[in-house]
């Protein structure tokens, strides 16, 4: 017989569905355990079947096929799968949830749409950044190069003279600079750019010593913004610079 | 005792193949072959025609909605039918939710049942058994099984000690086991 005595009547009390509480319990987890017994309650339940069929005898009425017939009809089996019955509670909260999640997502989606127009702005900004910067490199490349072929036009037959061009913006403090013809400086001596302003002290506005051709550039000096420009001037400093002019200007500005 | 044959290609295996597939008429003969067990296990334990007739209904419409229910390859169809109607309708007469997961059921049955020869000749032999024994015990298994009451009720019941009214409740399933394997 089976080999757990000690559950052999309460299984078949299990099968029987007479069992509650601690002791159905019991067989249950033993259940999961024991093959055995699994088998002896598959057992038992086929006894419970012999035991049902000893009250074979009247057979149902008519009308009993036709209601079965006729509940089969309006259930196609096709829509087997039955959900639950679920309480109205439920149903209102899963209807809110879907609520919420339509809401999260067209929040998403707008959200998404929004930083993907930021982002197409941003490329948009960048490559005509970048473009900018392209061409700004090579007007200061073609300025600035070694290589440049520089030609001053003058009138007739005037003598080149030394020439000093400022292009200055005074909102952004911005200043390019520009000098041909300009004599050889001395050594340990630097020609130092000078802005003059409507009122106040002389600003220094860079250091530069020309080339073999005389030719010199400052590009964008570092200048306080908003300072109004009366003029420019040049004067010969020490080789580091001053912080103010230590010698009359060899070049003065025209201004305007 | 069934052929080799009859249980490689089982009717009932069939029929619940066609009605998987949403066949109405299967569904038509397996409530012939099976109706009358059926009823009968609720009627015997509900007493009551009205409420008989509507387990039967529950009984079938549950295997209609969900044939998977049913494991064809671990048991016997009218013997799944006969524990299923039996909890059901002891649920119903206790007032009680459905306790037991229809899935749960396997039922393991000596007898092939489905002719009706075959049901014939194994409803004697369960009479048969049921007669051989004591009346003390075939009146505890019979209202174990067809009354609902629990071994705790039957000891109050026949004043019985409860030890005594396992064992025979237990002894009674046996002694039917063993009417079909001598």
């Amino acid at each position: 017989m089976n080999v757990h005595e000690q559950f052999a009547d309460d299984l078949s009390l299990y099968a029987l569905g007479a069992l509650d509480g601690a002791e159905r319990l019991a067989v249950e987890k033993h259940l999961q355990e024991c093959s055995a017994c699994r088998r002896e309650l598959e057992q038992l339940r086929g006894d419970l079947a012999l035991m049902a069929l000893s009250a074979s005898g009247p057979k149902p009425p008519s009308r009993s096929r036709d209601r079965l017939m006729a509940a089969i009809a309006k259930e196609p089996r096709r829509a087997q799968v039955r959900r639950p019955k679920r309480s109205a509670w439920w149903n209102t909260l899963e209807w809110a949830a879907a609520v919420v999640a339509v809401v999260i997502v067209v929040l998403l989606m707008r959200q998404n749409t929004d930083l993907r127009r930021r982002v197409a702005d941003l490329e948009t900004n960048s490559t005509k950044q970048d473009q900018q910067l392209l061409e700004a490199k090579q007007l200061l490349a073609t300025l600035t190069s070694p290589d440049a072929a520089r030609f001053t036009l003058v009138a007739g037959k005037t003598p080149l003279q030394p020439q000093g061009k400022a292009i200055y913006v005074r909102s952004s403090g911005t200043l390019v600079f520009l000098a041909s013809n300009m004599p050889a400086i001395p050594p340990q001596k630097t020609y130092e750019l000078w802005l003059i302003p409507t009122s106040g002290a002389p600003i220094p506005a860079g250091l530069f010593t020309p080339d073999a051709h005389g030719s010199a550039a400052v590009i964008k000096p570092p200048l306080p913004t908003g300072v109004e420009a009366k003029t420019f001037a040049i004067t010969v400093e020490p080789e580091t610079g001053s912080s103010a002019p230590t010698s009359q200007p060899i070049m003065v500005g025209a201004g305007g | 005792m069934s052929g080799a044959a009859s249980n490689l290609v089982s009717p009932d295996a069939m029929l619940l193949s066609a009605i998987r597939s949403g066949d109405g008429q299967a569904m038509a003969q397996l409530y012939e072959r099976y109706s009358a067990i059926v009823y009968s296990v609720a009627l015997r334990v509900l007493g009551d025609t009205a409420a008989a007739e509507d387990i039967l209904q529950e009984v079938f419409m549950q295997l209609w909605r969900s044939p998977e229910v049913f494991d064809a390859s671990r048991g016997s169809l009218p013997g799944w039918l006969a524990v299923v109607t039996r909890n059901r309708a002891i649920d119903s007469l206790r007032k009680r939710r459905p306790e037991s997961d229809i899935n749960e059921v396997v039922v393991s049955i000596e007898p092939d049942l489905a002719s009706r020869a075959e049901y014939s000749r194994a409803l004697e032999t369960i009479r048969g058994a049921l007669g051989g024994m004591s009346a003390p015990q075939r009146a505890a298994l019979e209202m174990a099984f067809f009354d609902g009451l629990t071994h705790t009720e039957i000891a109050a019941k026949t004043g019985e000690p409860l030890g005594t009214i396992k064992t025979r409740i237990r002894a009674g399933l046996v002694t039917l086991r063993k009417a079909f394997n001598p």
